[in-house]
Formats: C-alpha cells, sequence, structure tokens
C-alpha cells in the first residue's frame, strides 16, 4: 500500500501543477490508533507540497468520503463550483456514481483517482480483540501484519485479513471502473454480496426478527451519526426534521427512532452501496447492516439492479417499467 | 473529612446498605458499552473501565423528560421526580462536569431554577472513582480538572488493587460513610500513600494542552476563514454534542393524538442540527457547518466563561473518541490558539 501511497500523492501533485483542481480529498493519519481520516487539500500555493505529503493510502481509510462533495455543488449563483480531485475506493465510487445520477455532483468537476481495495481493518473488531485494554498505537506492515500496542506496554502482531469490515469481505465492487487515474495494484477478490445472511435471518420466526430489531433499535440516541455519514444521505430537509408536517418525534421513544431508521433507510432503496458508513459513524453501536443490506437485496431481487459504476443506466425508483415486480403490492 | 477501606467484593453490599431507600446507580457493561444502570447485585458493577460511553448527564438530564400533560384546555403538570439516587463510578471529569450543569439549570439570580434537574440532583449522592490510568483521549488537568479531582463529587474512591479507599469530600459524603461505618475498615497509611502516588502517576502521565488565552483569542477571530478549514471534516452528525457531558442544549415539543391528548416533552438538541437556532422566520443565523462549530466551540470555550467562570468542557475525550472522522477538539483548539 505504500506505493499506492506514494501514487496518489504523485498523481494530486500533478493535477494541482496543471491547474485541473481546487480541492484534493484524500487521508491522513489520524489523531487516534486504527484511523486514517478524510483530509482536504485547498491549493493556497500551486503545489502544497508540505500538505500532499500527508496524504496517506492503508488500512484505515473506511470513511466513505462522497459524503462531502454535494455540499460543494449546493447552488450558490455567488461562486463558482470548485473542482475537486477525490482517492476513491469502489464504495466511495459507487457512491459519487449515485450522486451524479441524481445530479448532487457534476462529473466534470470531479477528478477520480480509483485506488484497488485490498478490504479495510474493523477498528472494533480489533478492539474487541483486547477486550476493553486501550490500545494506543497501530501500524501495518506490507506483508499484511497488524502491529498493535496496548497500554501495558505490549506488542501483538494481528494478521491483517483477519480484522476486515465485513463490508469489505462481502464487496462484489473492490476494483473501480471508469475513473480519470487508476492506481496500479491488485484488489482483493469480490465477495459474494452477503444475501446469505440477510436469508438466515429471514428464515427466523417473526418474534426473534421482531427481538432483534427491537434490541439493536433500542440502542439508538437519535444523534444522527449514520445519516450525516451516508453519501446518500443529502436531502436538504429530511423527513425527521420537517415541523410543519411532522412525521415523527423528537425523542428516543422506540417507535419513533423505529421509524426514523425504517424510513430513512427505505430512502436508500436503489442507491446504498453498502459502505456501511452509518454502521461505522454510529457512536452506539446500532447494527443497521441487516436493515441496509436488506434493502440492498429487495431492489435485486425486485428490479435486478445493484447500484454499480456506470453513471448511464437508470436507478429503479427514478423509473417505471411494465415489466417491474409489483407482487409486494399484491402479495403483502 | 471521613475515611475508610473496604474489600472492591463488598462494594454493593455497602452501597446498598447504606442507600437505604435511594436507588444504587453504578457502570455496568451494557449492550452499547459500558452505561450507569440500576444496579441490584454485586456482579453486575464492573470496574473494568475508562469511562461510560454515554455520560452520566442523562440520569439527571435524560433525552426525553415528560414536562407535562394535557388533554384539550386542560394541562397537568408532572410532578418532580422524587426518586433518590446513589450514584458509584462517576470519574472525576464527569462529576465536575454536573457542577456545570448545575449552574445552567439554577442561575445564580435565582429566577430559572430547573425542578426536574434540580430536584435529582438534590436527592443523589456522588460517589466518584479516580482514575488510574487515564486513556490517551483525555485531558482533563488542561481544563482544570485532575484525574483524582474531588469537584462535584461527595465521596472520591481510589482503586488500590483489591480494595477501594473511600474518602468523603462533603457533608453528604460524609454522612453516608457515617451510616455504613460498620461496613468500612481503617485506612492505614500504606492505603494513603498508594492513592496518593496512583493519583500523581496518573496525572503526570497526562498530555498538557496549552489554552492559555484562548477565549481572548476565538473572541477576536469570529470571522477568520480558518474555522472553513478546521471545520471542514465535520459532518454536522452531532455525535460529540449527545455524548458530552456539558452539553445541555434542549428542544421543547409536544406530541399529541388526534383527540388533542398529549404531552410536552424535553428532548437534548444540539447546536449541529438544522432546527438549533431555526427562528419562525425561517430564518437560522447557523445555517452551514462552520457556523454550527463555531458556535460548539464558542460556547464551551468563551460563553460560558463568561457566563459562569467555567470552560464548559472537562477533557472527558469523548467527542475525540466518537466523532466518525476523528475531528479532534484538542487540534482544532491548538489551531485557533496558534492563530
Ligand atoms: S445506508 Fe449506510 S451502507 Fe448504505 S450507502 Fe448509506 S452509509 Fe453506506
Ligand atoms: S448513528 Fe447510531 S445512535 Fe446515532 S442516530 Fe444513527 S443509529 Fe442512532
Ligand atoms: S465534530 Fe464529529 S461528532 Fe461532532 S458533529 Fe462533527 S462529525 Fe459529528
Ligand atoms: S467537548 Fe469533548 S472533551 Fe470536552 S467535555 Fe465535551 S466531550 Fe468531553
Amino acid at each position: 500500500m505504500e506505493s499506492m501511497e506514494k501514487k496518489i500523492r504523485e498523481i494530486a501533485r500533478e493535477i494541482f501543477i496543471n491547474q485541473k483542481i481546487d480541492f484534493f480529498l484524500g487521508y491522513e493519519e489520524g489523531s487516534v490508533p486504527l484511523k486514517s481520516r478524510p483530509f482536504f487539500i485547498q491549493a493556497k500555493e500551486k503545489t502544497p507540497d508540505g500538505l500532499i505529503n500527508r496524504l496517506v493510502w492503508n488500512s484505515f481509510c473506511s470513511n466513505n468520503l462522497a459524503v462531502f462533495l454535494p455540499k460543494f455543488f449546493e447552488h450558490d449563483p455567488r461562486k463558482k463550483p470548485p473542482r475537486i480531485g477525490i482517492s476513491v475506493k469502489g464504495c466511495d465510487l459507487r457512491s459519487i456514481v449515485a450522486l451524479i445520477k441524481e445530479k448532487q455532483v457534476p462529473r466534470e468537476n470531479i477528478v477520480l483517482i480509483g485506488v484497488p481495495c485490498l478490504g479495510m481493518i474493523d477498528k472494533t473488531k480489533v478492539e474487541a480483540n483486547f477486550q476493553g485494554l486501550e490500545i494506543i498505537g497501530s501500524e501495518e506492515t506490507p506483508e499484511g501484519v497488524l502491529n498493535i500496542t496496548t497500554k501495558d506496554g505490549k506488542k501483538h502482531h494481528l494478521k491483517r485479513e483477519e480484522f476486515l469490515q465485513e463490508a469489505c469481505i462481502e464487496c462484489r465492487f473492490p476494483m473501480t471502473e471508469g475513473t480519470d487515474y487508476l492506481i496500479e495494484g491488485k484488489a482483493r477478490d469480490p465477495g459474494d454480496g452477503g444475501y446469505a445472511r440477510i436469508k438466515a435471518f429471514e428464515d427466523k420466526p417473526p418474534e426473534e426478527r421482531w427481538e432483534y430489531f427491537k434490541r439493536e433499535i433500542s440502542k439508538c440516541i437519535r444523534c444522527n451519526a449514520c445519516r450525516q455519514a451516508c453519501p446518500t444521505c443529502w436531502c436538504k430537509e429530511c423527513f425527521a426534521e420537517q415541523t410543519d408536517l411532522r412525521w415523527i418525534g423528537a425523542s428516543i421513544d422506540l417507535s419513533d427512532t423505529m421509524i426514523f431508521h425504517l424510513i430513512r433507510i427505505f430512502h436508500q432503496a436503489g442507491r446504498c452501496v453498502e459502505c456501511d458508513a452509518c454502521y461505522r459513524a454510529c457512536p452506539m453501536g446500532v447494527d443497521l447492516r441487516m436493515f441496509t443490506k436488506k434493502i440492498v437485496q429487495d431492489v435485486d431481487e425486485l428490479f435486478s439492479y445493484v447500484p454499480g459504476f456506470s453513471t448511464e443506466d437508470t436507478p429503479p425508483m427514478s423509473t417505471f417499467r411494465e415489466e417491474d415486480s409489483d407482487n409486494f403490492i399484491s402479495e403483502p | 473529612m471521613a475515611q475508610g477501606v473496604i474489600k472492591k467484593e463488598d462494594l454493593y453490599r455497602l452501597l446498598s446498605t447504606a442507600a437505604g431507600k435511594k436507588k444504587v446507580y453504578a457502570p455496568i457493561d451494557g449492550v452499547g458499552g459500558i452505561e450507569f444502570a440500576e444496579i441490584h447485585e454485586q456482579k453486575e458493577i464492573t470496574l473494568d473501565y475508562s469511562n461510560s460511553k454515554l455520560s452520566p448527564k442523562s440520569i439527571f438530564f435524560p433525552q426525553r423528560e415528560v414536562l407535562c400533560t394535557f388533554a384539550d384546555d386542560a394541562l397537568e403538570e408532572v410532578q418532580t421526580p422524587k426518586e433518590a439516587l446513589i450514584v458509584f463510578g462517576i470519574r472525576p471529569c464527569d462529576a465536575l462536569s454536573l457542577t456545570y450543569l448545575d449552574k445552567v439549570f439554577s442561575d445564580s439570580a435565582g429566577r430559572f431554577k430547573d425542578p426536574y434537574y434540580l430536584k435529582r440532583r438534590e436527592n443523589a449522592v456522588i460517589i466518584s472513582l479516580a482514575c488510574k490510568e487515564p486513556r490517551a483521549t483525555c485531558f482533563c488537568t488542561s481544563v482544570g480538572g485532575s484525574p483524582s479531582g474531588k469537584e462535584g463529587a461527595d465521596i472520591l474512591v481510589y482503586e488500590l488493587a483489591d480494595k477501594l479507599l473511600f474518602e468523603s469530600c462533603s457533608d453528604r459524603g460524609q454522612d453516608f460513610m457515617k451510616t455504613a461505618s460498620v461496613l468500612f475498615k481503617q485506612a492505614e497509611e500504606d492505603h494513603k500513600t498508594a492513592a496518593k502516588e496512583q493519583a500523581e502517576k496518573a496525572k503526570d502521565g497526562m498530555p498538557v494542552l496549552n489554552l492559555n488565552g484562548l477565549k481572548e483569542r476565538v473572541d477576536k477571530v469570529f470571522e477568520d476563514p480558518l474555522w472553513d478549514e478546521i471545520t471542514r471534516n465535520c459532518l454536522g452528525c452531532g455525535a460529540c454534542t449527545y455524548l458530552c457531558p456539558t452539553c445541555h442544549c434542549f428542544d421543547i415539543t409536544d406530541e399529541e393524538n388526534r383527540k388533542g391528548e398529549g404531552y410536552r416533552i424535553r428532548t437534548w438538541d444540539s447546536c449541529q442540527y438544522p432546527l438549533f437556532t431555526l427562528h419562525a422566520s425561517g430564518h437560522n443565523p447557523r445555517v452551514n457547518k462552520k457556523q454550527r462549530m463555531r458556535q460548539r466551540i464558542m460556547h464551551k470555550y468563551s460563553y460560558t466563561v463568561d457566563n459562569y467562570g467555567d470552560i464548559f468542557c472537562v477533557g472527558c475525550g469523548r467527542c475525540i473518541l466518537y466523532c466518525p472522522v476523528n475531528l479532534d477538539i484538542r487540534d482544532m483548539l491548538n489551531t485557533l490558539n496558534k492563530l
């Protein structure tokens, strides 16, 4: 991954020099272990070398950067929309494609640098491995070993492959397509999409599923981190915040919280790219992955559509075809 | 000051004996992480935690509070909470934060006293647990606290191998210890020295953030473009404010059925949200993330200094640990202070 990092920096430098972009959006080292964080570079000088050298690429670059884009392109007659260079994994790119189709991001203002994805580390899995013992340092080796230092001063060596995010293990699109630049390298082998996990859940008795839903959702504090971290949750006014006609209450009454999640996730039909940004953002560890994946699976089965890399095809919720499945209406 | 020692395994016995009719709250390893909950036996308590995920403010200032009920024009007030609590295991930073919330919910002129919050506080005994090993994200000593700080606590407890050393820091704490005096063993010199050494060590190991002159600085740079830069990563989610022990903004809404019966509730609010300070006209003085994050910082490091004489941040580090984009308040403060 070090060579990828070098390459990303080179391309960032090149497109700054050629004045193709006003901003670059990538990752820098985070301030806590096991975390790289989003990093904006704004060109005040022609080649902001000091900043470019802070760009990193490693197993902790899990944030979906697409979430930052729509704000830059909100209509404002006083401002010229910026041109932004951005390093993307498969999931980031699929979100950007969705945003392009939804006219939230103009393709011509974005310079895409595709990075073949090897999968990202799941911070919570690593933390669980140490059962509450604080992790004070983390680094990885090119051989796929994760070196962890814990508070007691001990060093531990973990296999990277064993601590990947479920989203990455299940991911069907680890290799980007249609970017302006492509970093050389091999992506991990595509996963199977993870529908089996949903099928297994669907086979459980309703009471058990209801209990699960209740247990997960009752952890929620309605902080909105899931919504805010989701690239395709870009509504200027979320239904949850409409006050003139109020859809749901403001509190953590379980029914309100359930409705919040149901509607938010329904609104992702045909748009969710299974990046799990919502799940990762949640401070309370609400496992939203069962519900988001269910929507992805339903859209796939009912409309044969999975959001991919093409900006040409039409998302199922924006169109109507005579042969569209309607048995969810006739056979509830 | 009263002092006494018990064995760790006798903690629940002690708390329940002294509690009488009071409910006992302590840290448990819950579904969403470490949380404070009412406990009924020793084995529910965990002492193996750096801090709770949600701050203990929700015990006194719950996320949802019913203020009154109504049916058509008839209004019925809700009785102020009567239950009395013993809360064990609050970390010193969070205990300090309660003294700040006290000032908010009972202003010095005594004109606005919040009966719900104050009643719960009045009836509670706070037993804090000194930090042996502060987390790497803790910075209490930079904002007027300490890993063995006593402010806000009725009793401060030190964790020593298999024992707990209790030290009262208020009359209420002293009374508590008297009620259960038979269960305490005398605190030996060894215990006291060990506690002292541990406290020193915890404090010395903490990083220091230089916040000298920060208030004057941020007051002057309100319009500086730097705010845009440091807030660019923020998602506007509000997780930082919901987890923060000193954040206390709330909203009041009515919820009713079609017959016009319902209740008025108070719920947490956050400066990061679009409804925050939204005027009836539709205008909002804070429409973007720069303005919202600036409010969060200014409120904590400037406005509350003006209003109450305190920085409303106790350095617990929750906002650093749980921010989905790792927007680190220490970095923001450092950058602002260097401006
Ligand atoms: S709903 Fe969750 S998994 Fe789906 S795109 Fe949004 S953040 Fe990603
Ligand atoms: S991020 Fe988690 S706690 Fe916050 S609203 Fe979403 S599910 Fe609830
Ligand atoms: S600072 Fe972090 S936690 Fe707070 S609102 Fe911004 S993104 Fe959310
Ligand atoms: S601002 Fe952050 S560090 Fe300070 S008290 Fe709040 S959560 Fe803790």
